[in-house]
């Protein structure tokens, strides 16, 4: 039994089965009906690399992930909303040694520096380079208004943004369609 | 000194170490450490700025369902001292009013989130349920958000027992002053206000604190200084010190300072965990986080320059006032970042007659806790600002105003006694100037005035600290201030380095390892680098003040120093030649004899011997490889010079203005790795944009905080500042063994001269200043239309 199903207060006890598909791998478990998204992603399903910067607002951008093919703050979710859905987080972009070229990007522009931002970062990348794969510096700075980074200043995470869309470019297209599955 | 073309990884712009980790989601930050059975903190805060507390009823907390304590101020006080132990207490002369502090609020309140009440339960949703449920009763007292209010004799005492709101008071510099304002041709007086800001990371703080009777306290916190912080809970909590492990995480969210004091949290997490006997976690929200740490700057400036008609600058006096808030946070004690900006006021600047009083008043908000640029802030924006103003009033060119004061000679040391390494800081405001255009854009200017476009160009200079020596060191915070480092090769050659430092994004492992593997001349894959742990690392003073490439690198150059010696020595036992050592040269993995290169031994072979086979070692040598150094430079200080400029364009009907370039020449030494010190002069100069004109923590005159979210309290986006571009200006140490000096930590200081300065010039309008941070449109409308 669930912890919180002990809680003896109106609206926040029960629980409620959901079932979702994270990194392409399917879940079934039941939550507290109250959970965050971002907390069933972390303690639950212990993907700790979504992060959580601002607790609840929706501002720092660390919490987002790719939710049915749209950018969300997984920190502004309940997890029984995404019952059904298909999510991806930071651990499914790519392996350690088969990065994604937006990680490959990052790594060889310093586009970070704590870490802490990038997550969340590379999904608003992920989705920029889905929809505009050849974004210009503006376009590319608008995209990523929802993250805050505080280390870099942003202007290597532009590079890191670049060299991903000139590798992505240079790929044939059915390989570029992989990367973007989400 | 050594060059770089002599080695072959400091220098190069290699990607980190650190990041395949980071890049994919594996990073281990404070919040992914959970450990079985583990309980929940949620902290009660107080809603008023000042008031006694009257009443807490815990009741009905205590019996909400998954609850597993409930616990007030006077408990915690009872089981440990008064947090500011002497060794944790800074010692730099002047008048020194030390508060009592307990890591909750036991009577009285000083500030909205001081902390009261600390709810443990088996989860955190149940705690902030539990929080909801404490009563407080308050009886409100008088608030004193304005310290020049606290500082009058009539003003109440947030602190009742001292004998006036002022935390510190003292005098700095140096020369006859006098003399120097009687010899002026010209007095530039202004009073200069850099508000309340700093450099909120995105992880805020976390501990995770678990206990029992054989091993003792283990306390994982994302502290920038766990050495520091483990000898300051074994005082405080007189547990015997192989008691207390501290242990920083792999991977810490950022901290720029913000997390190097001892905070009350810090000491309630520990004595909760002994108390429960349970692991006890606590993650700051953002809200705390924004009402507690992070907040610094918040001076005023009364600023009195005594000048040439050709714009020397002959003397220099200040009175600041420093709003440090509660003062109760340790180490610290909200004075220490004031004080060194007064004593780093000077800047870049040959000012030889100088007399500052600062007075450190306290307040009813949350204590100034480091922030990036420690203290130099306000006093960069006051100081250079200052000499554009001068220039405009003597009708010079702020060009040569800069020139004619900026130091020449090394090392210098100024007034206020600090030590200026070495380096070429005019060279460097050249190439600024040269990078600037700087006399196109003036031709530009006018250009661009006909057709009604107000274009500015501005510039300041920011000499930075590159760690701080003992000899200053000491007094200012009772701490070391040298660089410590273990070096061993292991059984497989492997070359493992401890740092008693504890990095929170810098790179170490990266810039370290570039420097180790030029020593021992083996590839950069063989090394790995430990921190974080105190039971497995050499003391050191942590990670802050860019101590890192001066002092840190430096260690670990002596330790491998020190066991190339020794490696030597086994060389030439092995191979069955007379040699007196430093006859060998390291190189792919292999110890080569100058003198004959085909006489060489593998690293791998020695390893072997030292640490398996000791009987082949030469008779009498110890067995192992490893050697631990302490490295302190012989000069008091190190600085590096950063070289800001910016062309602006105002809109003067809005106060709107658009950086339109902004460009740094930058000096750090030999940088180790040139694109890790770019992206730290990128972020630097962001936060300093971001504090100069997007952030302000703002207090209400009941002393509620009006920025308690980053809707309110703002941190610029990508799409809020403009493109950085770095110029490297290096120029070689001499008192460090690489010629490298730390970066990154100072940044910001220039920045809001920067800008203040090229609005100004944008305007160009007689009268026309901006006395006051932040630089929003608001603020330059105002001054626009106070002066018509």
């Amino acid at each position: 039994m669930h912890p919180l199903q002990d809680v003896q207060k109106p609206g926040v006890e029960g629980t409620k089965t959901i079932q979702v598909r994270v990194n392409g791998q399917i879940y079934k478990r039941e939550v507290p009906i109250r959970m965050l998204l971002v907390d069933f992603l972390r303690e639950e399903l212990g993907l700790t690399g979504t992060h959580v910067g601002c607790s609840v607002e929706g501002r720092c951008g660390a919490c987002t992930i790719v939710l049915n093919g749209n950018n969300v703050k997984s920190c502004l979710l309940l997890a029984v909303q995404a019952d059904g859905a298909d999510i991806l987080t930071v651990e499914g972009l790519g392996e350690p040694d088969n990065l994604h070229p937006i990680q490959e990007g990052f790594w060889e522009k310093h586009g970070l520096q704590c870490g802490y931002c990038t997550p969340g970062m590379m999904m608003s990348v992920y989705n920029l380079l889905k929809v505009n794969p050849h974004p210009s510096v503006a376009e590319i700075r608008e995209a990523l208004v929802g993250n805050i980074c505080r280390c870099t200043g942003y202007e290597h995470i532009i590079e890191a943004v670049q060299y991903a869309a000139d590798r992505i470019a240079a790929m044939p297209k059915e390989e570029r369609d992989k990367l973007f599955s989400y | 000194m050594t060059t770089v073309s002599e080695t072959k990884w400091v220098g190069r712009a290699i990607r980190r170490r650190e990041d395949p980790r980071l890049l994919a989601g594996k990073g281990k930050y404070i919040g992914d450490i959970t450990l079985p059975g583990t309980t929940y903190v949620h902290l009660v805060r107080s809603t008023h700025a000042h008031a006694r507390i009257r009443n807490i009823d815990t009741t009905k907390a205590e019996n909400y369902p998954g609850v597993v304590a409930v616990v007030t101020g006077e408990e915690v006080a009872a089981a440990m001292k008064p947090m500011l132990v002497p060794s944790i207490i800074p010692r730099l002369g002047g008048e020194l009013q030390i508060p009592t502090v307990y890591p909750l609020a036991i009577d009285k309140v000083l500030w909205v989130g001081d902390p009261i009440v600390a709810i443990i339960a088996e989860n955190k949703y149940i705690a902030e349920d539990a929080a909801q449920l404490v009563e407080i009763e308050y009886e409100p007292l008088p608030v004193l958000e304005d310290p020049e209010e606290a500082l009058k004799s009539d003003s109440p005492k947030i602190h009742e027992d001292w004998k006036s709101n002022v935390l510190w008071h003292g005098e700095l510099g140096d020369g006859d002053v006098e003399k120097a304002f009687r010899e002026a041709d010209y007095i530039l007086s202004e009073r200069f206000y850099g508000h309340r800001t700093g450099c909120a990371p995105l992880e805020t703080r976390g501990a995770v604190a678990s206990y029992d009777d054989f091993t003792g306290l283990t306390l994982y916190i994302n502290s920038q200084r766990p050495h520091i912080l483990r000898m300051a809970l074994s005082q405080i909590l007189n547990i015997p010190h192989d008691k207390v492990r501290v242990i920083a995480p792999k991977d810490v969210g950022g901290a720029f300072g913000t997390k190097a004091p001892i905070y009350r949290e810090d000491l309630l997490i520990c004595y909760l965990a002994m108390k429960l006997k349970r692991p006890v976690k606590w993650i700051e929200n953002r809200m705390e986080s924004l009402m507690t740490i992070g907040q610094e700057r918040d001076q005023i400036h009364y600023l009195e320059l005594a000048v040439r008609k050709d714009g020397k600058i002959l003397g220099l006096r200040d009175r600041i006032i420093a709003d440090v808030g509660d003062g109760r946070t340790g180490v610290y004690l909200g004075f220490v970042m004031p004080w060194l900006g007064a004593a780093y006021l000077t800047n870049a600047f040959d000012i030889p007659n100088v007399h500052i009083d600062l007075s450190c008043v306290v307040t009813n908000k949350p204590c100034l806790s480091p922030s990036r640029a420690f203290g130099e802030f306000p006093a960069r924006f006051a100081m250079d600002y200052a000499l554009h103003l001068v220039a405009r009033e003597l009708n010079l060119d702020p060009r040569d105003v800069f020139e004619k004061n900026i130091i020449k000679k090394f090392p210098y040391v100024t007034a206020t006694g600090i030590t200026h390494d070495s380096g070429d800081y005019v060279g460097a405001f050249k190439t600024l100037l040269e990078a600037l255009d700087y006399d196109r854009v003036k031709q530009e200017q006018k250009e661009a005035r006909k057709n009604g476009r107000l274009i500015g160009v501005g510039f300041a200079m920011g000499a930075e600290m590159s760690g701080i020596g003992s000899q200053v060191f000491v007094a200012m915070e009772n701490q070391p201030g040298y660089g410590s480092a273990t070096v061993k090769i292991d059984t497989h050659g492997m070359v493992q380095v401890l740092e008693g430092d504890s990095p929170q994004g810098q790179g170490h492992e990266t810039t370290i390892a570039q420097a180790v593997a030029d020593e021992l001349g083996v590839n950069i894959d063989d090394i790995y680098i430990s921190y974080g742990d105190t039971f497995a690392t050499p003391f050191a003073s942590g990670t802050l003040g860019n101590r890192g490439a001066s002092y840190t690198v430096s260690a670990a150059v002596l330790a491998c120093r020190k066991l190339k010696t020794k490696i030597q020595k086994i060389a030439a036992y092995l191979l069955g030649i007379e040699s007196d050592s430093e006859e060998f040269i390291f190189a792919n993995r292999e110890v080569i004899w100058k003198k004959d290169n085909s006489k060489r031994v593998s690293l791998d072979d020695i390893a072997d011997v030292a640490i398996m086979a000791p009987t082949k070692l030469p008779p009498g040598m110890e067995a192992g490889l490893e050697a631990t150094a302490y490295f302190e430079a012989n000069i008091a200080s190190m600085l590096s010079i950063g070289v800001h400029g910016a062309v602006v364009e105002v809109n003067p009907k809005t106060g709107d203005y658009k950086i339109l370039r902004y460009v740094v020449v930058d000096d750090c030494g030999v940088p180790i790795n040139p694109m890790l010190v770019r992206g730290q002069v990128h972020g630097g100069v962001v936060m300093g944009i971001g504090n100069t004109r997007y952030e302000k923590y703002i207090y209400d005159e009941a002393g509620q905080p009006l920025c308690t979210t980053l809707m309110e309290y703002h941190m610029p986006s990508a799409a809020d500042v403009p493109d950085i571009e770095v110029i490297e200006y290096n120029v070689p140490t001499p008192y460090t063994p690489l010629g490298t000096k730390g970066k990154g930590e100072g940044v910001p200081g220039p920045v809001p001269a920067t800008l203040a300065s090229a609005i100004t010039d944008a305007i160009d309008r007689p009268g026309f200043k901006l006395l006051n941070l932040p630089l929003t449109p608001e603020s330059i409308w105002r001054a626009l239309n106070e002066d018509k």
